[in-house]
């Protein structure tokens, strides 16, 4: 940790995405787990907030997480058919839907906020999601330069 | 507990050695908890887990009068249990304890950004910090275990399982959908590595659960329904030819429902000639006293195998895994016919004989001249059937670097394990889940392989993956053992994490009704309007109900809206960042 402080005074200086990522106990919260067991390497951009169900997650989450601030918005759940809870995960795709038009019109781009599914062994998917995310969000900007 | 007097809490940063400690500055996250709102007390430790690190928890609960707890550490999925067990010892209620992940989300994933992985472990502790001062005791609740196991599947990991909880003096109702016990296994004349046929293996566990009083074995029969939770279910079972249907009370559930031998349509001219067969069919071929060939009745001359059908098919959903049997169950069929044939050809990608017993077997074949030949993986042999239907193949040598071509009477595919037709009524019925290849799903694949994620739900044999007799009989001992162990307790924890409806909230739309998984929530007639009920020994926890919910009157335990965004608010509008919306 000696050699970082190079890097510290860009850190600092420099915009990082800040982004939320609501995952499901059963699959994606443990395929991040796996992500970290398999030591597969993403950035440190997201902060995982555990839920048991993507159904658990109604649009307000979302959109709070965007208001106060956040760039980006990652959920990740089961496979559709695959819910441990057998289909929180649907319900939560349909609120999903009706959410992103609710974006659009709102004037922020839908790109700020990913659906995604990784199982608890997809590891690399759930990572390569974060990515994608990351590197759109990375594109647009800080979420503040989209407040009109 | 008073949950209402002001949060003192305390903080744990644990190295867990090198693992968090070598990416993550701990003693910079131990420090900046220290000024976050509610922290009494904060410091890092070689190993949280560790006697020494439970006992600091303890000592510091005690001292300090602490009244939450967060340690930041590895997975909640490793030691949430652990440090509930901890802070409940210390007289704290579990649910007023939170772990922070910042090992599998942290260190072990940004190990070259020690400055980034510092940075996410303090946001990180700060929301849990943040969690936890909004965390409430919940009640930890007991029920009773209904001292009876329902084990499903009538094959051989079924019937091991029914007797194991029989002779350990526990009721087992055993069903089976066909009319005889004994599933595949009781049709196999060549059961490797013993030199015994099916049947002779498998009769002695069916007369077994035959004679046994504690075993009501059902035949001819399906579950239909299937409701409650661990310790109480209730589960329906349908005569197939009666029709009649029985309800039994129920505490554990064993799903030994196995797999079906692939079908390999498409795959090698299977079905062009009635001389192609699969390992499966050759099984119950073999016994009668002349082996002759299935299309003119001729006797088999030359014979030919070929190995990975249908398996080990990266890319092909539900072929990609390895079926584990088929290596030394062609080598037992090949070495046991080749003293009834002239000639026994093995076509194979790789030959994995891995089990006790298995790799004397490939020895056994090699020496009796079976002919071995591999293949490539991206060059497949091709088989034919000519107009008069003579089986024709070709094929390249990897080893001798030569194109070969061979006319077999018969040709055998040893075709992977798949899971049955109906696997996915079964996980509906069950509530389970199923990996990318079909089987179903244990609650860990190192930890737990028997147990699932349904409390109460044991999984044992070819239902969960592809495996040999043996292995499934392991298997089924193992889920017995769960299902004993479960019923001789005779109570068991239920989680308090259910959903609960604010009656003057509830405007009795209907809403949280249909949107509940489980029919835990119904309407109820006492009150006018009749308002939202949550039966809660029936609720999993998913929280469905609560995001549906358009009048915010579901609250959602240990998962509560201010739990999740408090979470958020730390993140993102916490002082020390000053971009973002307003805190």
């Amino acid at each position: 940790m000696v050699n970082q402080t190079a890097t510290q005074s860009t850190h600092q200086s420099v915009w990082e995405p800040r982004i939320v990522a609501y995952c499901c106990n059963w699959c994606s919260y443990a395929g991040a787990d796996l992500a970290g067991t398999s030591r597969i390497q993403y950035p440190a951009n997201a902060r995982i907030i555990r839920v048991n169900c993507t159904g658990r997650l109604s649009p307000e989450f979302i959109l709070a997480a965007l208001d106060m601030g956040a760039d980006g918005v990652l959920v990740s759940g089961c496979h559709p058919g695959d819910c441990h809870y057998t289909s929180g995960n649907l319900k939560l795709r349909a609120r999903w839907a009706i959410m992103e038009k609710a974006i659009e019109q709102s004037g922020l781009d839908p790109r700020r906020v990913r659906l995604q599914w990784a199982s608890a062994s997809e590891a690399q998917i759930f990572a390569d999601g974060v990515k994608t995310l990351i590197e759109q969000v990375r594109q647009l900007g800080p979420i503040r330069s989209e407040w009109k | 507990m008073n949950d209402a007097a002001e949060s003192r809490i305390g903080v744990f940063v644990c190295h867990c050695g090198h693992n968090i400690a070598g990416s993550v500055d701990v003693a910079k996250v131990a420090k900046t908890a220290e000024s976050l709102p509610h922290v009494v007390y904060s410091t890092h430790e070689m190993f949280m887990c560790s006697d020494a690190g439970q006992q600091l928890i303890r000592q510091k609960i005690k001292e300090l009068g602490l009244n939450r707890v967060v340690v930041a550490s590895c997975s909640p999925r490793m030691h949430e249990p652990t440090f509930r067990r901890v802070v409940e010892e210390a007289g704290l209620n579990r649910y007023l304890f939170d772990q922070v992940n910042l090992r599998e989300h942290v260190s072990w994933c940004h190990m070259r950004e020690p400055e980034a992985a510092t940075e996410k472990a303090i946001d990180l502790v700060r929301m849990s910090v943040a969690r936890a001062e909004r965390l409430e005791s919940l009640p930890v609740k007991s029920v009773k275990v209904t001292p009876r196991t329902l084990v499903v599947g009538g094959g051989i990991a079924g019937l091991r399982a029914a007797l194991d909880i029989a002779e350990r003096g526990f009721e087992a109702v055993l069903v089976e959908r066909a009319p005889k016990l004994g599933g595949h296994v009781a049709k196999w004349s060549h059961l490797f590595p013993a030199d015994e046929s099916g049947w002779q293996v498998i009769a002695p566990l069916i007369r077994g659960v035959g004679r046994h009083p504690l075993v009501t074995v059902l035949t001819d029969s399906h579950v239909v329904g299937f409701d409650g939770y661990v310790g109480n279910f209730e589960a329906k079972i349908e005569n197939l030819k009666t029709k009649k249907v029985e309800t039994f009370e129920i505490g554990a559930v064993i799903v030994a429902t196995g797999f079906e031998p692939f079908k390999p349509f498409g795959y090698y001219s299977y079905g062009e000639s009635k001389d192609i067969i699969t390992l499966a069919e050759l099984q119950e071929l073999v016994p009668k006293p002349d082996f002759l060939r299935p299309s003119d009745g001729k006797p088999i001359k030359r014979m030919a195998f070929i190995g990975c059908v249908g398996s080990r098919e990266p890319g092909n959903k539900g072929h990609e895994h390895c079926s584990r049997h088929c290596c030394s169950a062609v080598a037992k069929a090949a070495s046991d016919l080749r003293s009834r044939v002239d000639e026994v050809v093995v076509l194979y990608q790789d030959i994995r004989t891995y089990g006790r017993g298995h790799e004397e077997l490939a020895r056994l074949a090699r020496s009796k001249h079976v002919i071995y030949s591999k293949f490539p993986r991206d060059n497949k042999p091709l088989v034919h059937v000519t107009k008069t239907g003579r089986i024709k193949m070709s094929w390249y040598d990897i080893l001798s670097g030569d194109d070969l071509g061979y006319e077999p009477d018969m040709l055998v595919l040893a075709t992977a394990m798949v899971p049955p037709e109906d696997m996915a009524d079964t996980a509906k019925m069950f509530s389970l889940t199923r990996s990318a290849d079909g089987f179903f799903n244990p609650e860990h694949i190192k930890l737990a392989p028997l147990t699932t994620h349904t409390a109460g739900i044991m999984i044992a044999g070819a239902a969960q993956a592809a495996k040999n007799a043996s292995e499934s009989v392991i298997d089924a001992s193992g889920a017995a053992a769960k299902a004993v162990g479960l019923m001789a307790r005779g109570q068991v924890e239920i989680e308090s994490t259910v959903s609960h409806v604010l009656p003057e909230l509830c405007s009795s739309c209907h809403t949280c009704v249909t949107a509940c998984p489980y029919g835990a929530i119904s309407m109820d007639p006492s009150k006018d309007p009749p308002i939202a009920l949550v039966t809660e020994a029936k609720c999993h926890g998913c929280g469905t109900c609560a995001a549906a919910c358009p009048s915010s009157a579901i609250v959602m335990y240990h998962s509560t809206d201010q739990q999740i965004l408090a979470m958020v608010e730390a993140y993102l509008c916490s002082p020390s960042v000053t971009v973002g919306g307003a805190t």
